[in-house]
């Protein structure tokens, strides 16, 4: 205990059963907003340091504002002019809401449920205290994630590290605004699951192309360990993605083909059911316009088609099979046989990156809504012990998936396919071991079903009004004090709170080991480099017609 | 110089004089020796030796001007030239009082006081006024800055000339701590706000 010396004392109760008030001058400004101070207390006979945060600060002395009239008189020596010689001018009523005294036993804060006496003194509560109770795992231990340190104290001092546990069984989510560090964030969390403690097995859905960088943790040395293992990291490009069109679902194929009519959807419905009870999960494309020809001749009463059998019109059934190959015969991700191996995607130990940035939004949340379907589904079979060492449908290990732009897989507007299986998953994956990270920079357009049940919530800068709101409706784990820091927060400063930490706290997320890959271009310095190579001149010198007698600038091009 | 005597207190700080008139010093004192703002010293003498060359500081607040005769307004037989042959006492009873209010003491040894003073002066003390020499004095802090540590006392008094009295006090220490005039006239300015835009609406939030 380095400073034993009380910053206040305690004046009384605050506006609720939780709340208290002291008043001090403040002469270290200690007492800012986020910061953790205690008392001490008698609970049961025993002596308690009750732990409480720091809420509001509101100055309770002030000078009148004439004294501040003249910028360059200081309003001190106003003061001292009429005979105030005090030192300290300045007092503060600080606001704590209390959090209780830690409980080793159970891993979680006590309120007392009696808000101190007045006078009471007040202390700041030290740093490796803080360090003990505000994570439920400590820096290094397996299960720990060491995200950053405690904004109110220096860099480094009070290391918050979140329970992984909590993480895998009860959902992630990471909201902020453009620009306010979320990737960066989600890729210190994702160096934390491949640390050699770890060794998680992690799949990234990474529509922008950002998390490239991750592929330097095989190399640093901060990720082996020294029974050999390195982190591996799979990227898999959006040339690779591949979903057998047997995996998709009849909701799937209805999402992906636009504008069907009733009778289109009727036929559909009736085709995919062909496939189904005729070829179980193997079927492909032309297995698939065969039962689109069958539906139609069952519905329409007649007999013999085959999937060349061109109808003397071009009715349902040719519409139907015009779509359906216009979305699955012509894409790069849909094919007859091959789908992206499960046991590829996920290994303890390995990082896989699912680069989706030149696929289209639809397709995207099909590619999002099979792998996670056919992921509950494998995880599901593997724990029932339906699913042996030799099935595609083997996974034998947890896995966590972290979803970026999460909001254009689980809007708010409607449901899409692939908001079915993520709250099918959130609901139900941890069971099966399945848990996701959700990202988003638009919490307003997010599910707020799906926003709220990720129990360990990163909330980052948030200035939009909507956003705000919704976070505040769907994050029930955060107080309101701590969302009015929202708009304040700088870049890479975060609220974490959640089942992940003991209590919510304010964040400065640490320093990344490998290198941040979602910077944005720094298009002047590109335009002024431009000129700086001589590039113009460059081109013209490589474009140059032979000489023809009459020179020809770069400007003449425009008049040819 | 002498120019009033101490006749009556209402407080332990508001003291009345009554300034000299004709006849009872050598030299009465002009008005100009009790204006308002004017700073007075009254020596405390109390027969303690720690107590010599002690004043009490004051300044004039209030000027009563008393007039026993006002309201009869019957003839008398004497005129007032023959008053001052047969009946010098009567005129005497036409007096000017001033209201001194005591703001600290002053010590030429040591340094001045301000606020409340811990003794009362006594009945019949005489009053001087004084000098800019006195008054630098008065108001100079040890470290050679300007104090004006009775402002509160003054304000607190509630009268509604406390303020105009303040305000010309600065304006005499500007005059004579003209090296201090920043501060001041902060000081001034607020004065100079509360005692004449505040009482006609303007608003201090």
């Amino acid at each position: 205990m380095s400073d034993i010396r009380p910053i206040g004392i305690t004046k009384g109760p605050g506006e609720t059963a939780h709340e208290y008030l002291f008043i001090t001058p403040d002469r270290g400004q200690t007492a800012k907003s986020g910061e953790f101070v205690y008392y001490a207390a008698q609970v049961d006979g025993q002596n308690r340091r009750v732990l409480g945060r720091v809420t509001g600060r509101q100055p309770v002395r002030l000078l009148p504002n004439g004294f501040l009239a003249d910028p360059d008189v200081p309003p001190e020596g106003v003061a001292a002019l009429i005979g105030y010689t005090g030192h300290e001018h300045e007092l503060f009523e600080i606001t704590v809401t209390v959090l209780g005294y830690y409980d080793g036993t159970i891993g979680d804060f006590i309120n007392p449920r009696l808000p101190p006496r007045a006078g009471t003194p007040i202390f700041i509560a030290e740093s490796d205290m803080l360090a003990r109770v505000l994570s439920k795992r400590a820096v290094g231990q397996t299960g720990a994630a060491h995200v950053g340190s405690l904004l109110s104290r220096p860099a480094g001092e009070v290391p918050i590290a979140i329970d992984l546990r909590a993480v895998t069984s009860t959902h992630l989510a990471i909201i902020a605004s453009t620009g306010s560090g979320k990737s960066y964030l989600a890729g210190v969390l994702l160096e934390e699951l491949l640390a050699p403690l770890n060794r998680a097995a992690v799949l990234v859905v990474d529509p922008h192309g950002e998390y490239d960088t991750l592929v330097q943790m095989y190399e640093r040395e901060e990720f082996s360990d020294r029974d050999g293992y390195r982190p591996q990291v799979e990227i898999i490009r959006p040339a690779d993605v591949k979903v057998r069109v047997s995996s998709l679902t009849l909701g799937d194929l209805r999402y992906l083909l636009p504008n069907l009519s009733e009778r289109m959807h009727y036929v559909l419905g009736k085709a995919y059911g062909i496939v189904r009870s005729s070829l179980g999960d193997n079927w492909t494309r032309a297995n698939l316009r065969i039962a689109v020809r069958q539906a139609e001749d069952e519905l329409s009463g007649r007999s013999g088609a085959d999937e060349d059998g061109q109808d003397d019109d071009f009715g349902t059934a040719g519409a139907l099979i015009w779509r359906l190959n216009s979305r699955l015969e012509h894409s790069a991700i849909f094919n007859d046989t091959q789908s992206l191996p499960l046991g590829k995607l996920f290994h303890p130990g390995q990082c896989t990156v699912l680069q989706l940035n030149e696929v289209d939004h639809r397709e995207q949340q099909v590619v999002v809504a099979t792998l996670l379907r056919r992921l509950l589904d494998a995880r599901m079979k593997t724990s029932r012990g339906e699913a042996t060492d030799t099935d595609a449908a083997y996974l034998p290990y947890p896995t966590f998936v972290l979803i970026e732009e999460a909001h254009n897989f689980a809007p708010a507007s409607g449901d899409l396919v692939s908001s079915e299986i993520l709250k099918t998953i959130l609901s139900e994956g941890r069971k099966f071991g399945v848990s996701v990270g959700l990202i988003s920079q638009r919490p307003g357009r997010l599910d707020a079903d799906v926003l709220s049940q990720c129990m360990t919530q990163f909330i980052l800068r948030i200035v939009n009004p909507a956003d705000q709101a919704r976070v505040a409706e769907s994050v029930e784990s955060v107080g309101r004090d701590l969302l009015s820091e929202l708009p304040a927060l700088s870049k890479g400063q975060a609220i974490v709170a959640g089942a992940a930490v003991n209590t919510p706290v304010l964040c400065r997320v640490r320093k990344r080991i490998t290198e941040h890959g979602a910077e944005d271009v720094d298009a002047p310095a590109q335009w002024v480099a431009w000129f700086e190579e001589g590039r113009d001149a460059e081109r013209e010198r490589d474009r140059a017609m032979p000489f023809d007698g009459e020179s020809r600038r770069r400007d003449d091009i425009f008049k040819m | 110089m002498p120019i009033a005597k101490l006749v009556k207190s209402n407080s332990h700080t508001d003291y009345v004089c009554q300034v000299f008139g004709p006849g009872e010093v050598a030299e009465p004192p002009d008005p100009a020796d009790y204006a308002f703002g004017t700073f007075v010293r009254m020596p405390i003498d109390h027969g303690g030796t720690d107590l010599v060359g002690t004043d009490l500081v004051g300044i004039v607040y209030d000027t009563l001007l008393l007039n026993p005769d006002f309201g009869s307004l019957g003839p008398r037989l004497s005129p007032t030239a023959d008053l001052a042959i047969f009946s010098p006492d009567y005129l005497a009873e036409k007096v000017t009082l001033v209201g001194v209010a005591a703001i600290g003491a002053l010590r030429s040894s040591s340094t001045p006081t301000h606020g409340v003073p811990p003794l009362a002066a006594q009945i019949d003390t005489l009053v001087e006024g004084m000098d800019d020499d006195a008054v630098r004095a008065f108001h100079t802090c040890p470290d050679g800055t300007v104090q004006l540590g009775y402002a509160p006392l003054l304000l607190a008094t509630g009268s509604p000339l406390a303020r105009h009295l303040l305000i010309s006090i600065i304006d005499r220490l500007r005059d004579l701590f003209p090296e201090e005039d920043a501060r001041l006239a902060v000081l001034r300015g607020e004065m100079l706000w509360q005692a004449t835009v505040q009482p006609v609406g303007g608003r201090t939030v």
